[in-house]
């Protein structure tokens, strides 16, 4: 599995570079004064602080162009990283972030003295939570699972779900429900089509 | 894997069972089966048993292991041991739950015989569980887990995967192993 931004049709992927940075402007920017809805200049003066998209912020800032320099969003301070480190299987790491890990890797593509200790408290935090994520996907069968998923982000999700899919699978077979011959689900929708095919001529 | 494929491969095992027909051996790709005569004991595969089973050909013998006490000392050994047991079959879910569904009658105290074999699977997957937890929070890259059968390594493949790979890919930016060439 590469990383989500790697893979250029990822929804997830765009979705975990839309989070927004906040950053200070180095250099005038002309034209561009309605990025800051707080000013009315027609340009962007040096010294501006504004939260731009991390797409955006990648292209602005690096080690040729320094158009703009940046701070680490909130929740990967040091305030909050300790917050992980004491106890990370009860933070909600969703309002942290619906895209954690994702968005927290990204972060580190750029240059910043805090990028390695974030690098580290994002493994620590996994590792810490994997527990808790798998406990709950694979002890809760026919029950409400949002309350479950509530404080898990989208990365945690996608593994809760595939925990689930192990209990619901193993769960059939004790029932002995697979051997129960169904309708394949693209017959029945091929039905379907030709029916509006032939409806349509 | 989906559980009914493992349990296809389970239904290869061997089974004794007590025919009441006669029958020449019969010859097929995977070894010769037979022959049947009336009345005496032979060893058939699974799949086949419970064909026959179904036909009322045969009466099955329950495997060695399939019995209340052994499997009392069974569950016993894995509750006390800290490691995982070998079991009596690699196949002990799988035939204990084919078995019970055609043959309870054949079965002597069937429902004990299910709650224990049931019982000793919820120890496995639970040490199973604390086993990943530990593996997963030491850092290590490999792990090795003796007596596992393939229904329970099946339970938690997906899950597992998908954490390794997630992991890993947190751990290689620790290192700086994966990083995109912008600048």
């Amino acid at each position: 599995m590469a990383k989500l931004s790697d893979n250029y049709f990822s929804i997830d992927g765009i979705l975990s570079t839309q989070e927004r940075i906040p950053c200070k402007v180095e250099m005038p920017i002309y034209r561009l004064g309605y990025l800051d809805s707080s000013s009315d200049s027609d340009d962007l003066v040096a010294g501006t602080k504004l939260e731009i998209p991390y797409w955006m912020a990648r292209g602005l800032c690096s080690r040729r162009r320094q158009i703009v320099s940046i701070e680490m969003p909130r929740q990967y301070r040091e305030g909050y990283r300790e917050i992980l480190t004491a106890d990370a299987s009860v933070v909600d790491l969703h309002q942290l972030g619906p895209y954690f890990y994702n968005f927290g890797s990204e972060l580190l593509n750029f240059e910043h003295p805090e990028v390695s200790d974030i690098a580290k408290s994002l493994l620590k935090t996994l590792q810490a939570r994997i527990r808790l994520i798998m406990d709950s996907s694979q002890n809760s069968l026919n029950e409400d699972i949002s309350r479950l998923t509530q404080k898990l982000d989208e990365t945690e999700r996608h593994l809760f779900i595939a925990g689930q899919k192990g209990l619901i699978d193993f769960q059939r077979w004790e029932t002995r429900e697979t051997e129960k011959l169904v309708t394949s689900d693209m017959v029945k929708k091929h039905r379907k089509r030709k029916r509006a095919i032939m409806e349509a001529t | 894997m989906d559980p009914s494929e493992v349990e296809f491969l389970a239904e290869k095992d061997l089974v004794t069972v007590v025919p009441n027909f006669a029958q020449d051996k019969i010859y097929l790709i995977s070894g010769d089966i037979g022959p049947f005569s009336p009345g005496l004991p032979v060893d058939i595969p699974l799949w086949m048993a419970v064909n026959l089973k179904q036909r009322h050909k045969c009466r099955i013998v329950p495997p060695e292991w399939m019995d209340v006490e052994k499997l009392e000392d069974k569950k016993q050994e894995e509750t006390d041991s800290k490691f995982f047991t070998p079991m009596p079959s690699k196949y002990y879910m799988e035939v204990t739950q084919v078995l019970l569904k055609c043959a309870t009658a054949d079965i002597p105290r069937a429902d004990d015989v299910r709650t224990l074999i049931k019982d000793i699977w919820d120890l496995r997957i639970s040490k199973l569980r604390s086993s990943i937890d530990t593996f997963i929070k030491s850092d290590a890259t490999h792990a090795k887990l003796n007596h596992l059968t393939l229904m329970e390594i099946n339970t938690v493949r997906s899950f597992l995967t998908l954490s390794l790979d997630q992991l890993h890919l947190l751990r290689s930016n620790v290192s700086g192993g994966i990083k995109a060439t912008q600048d």
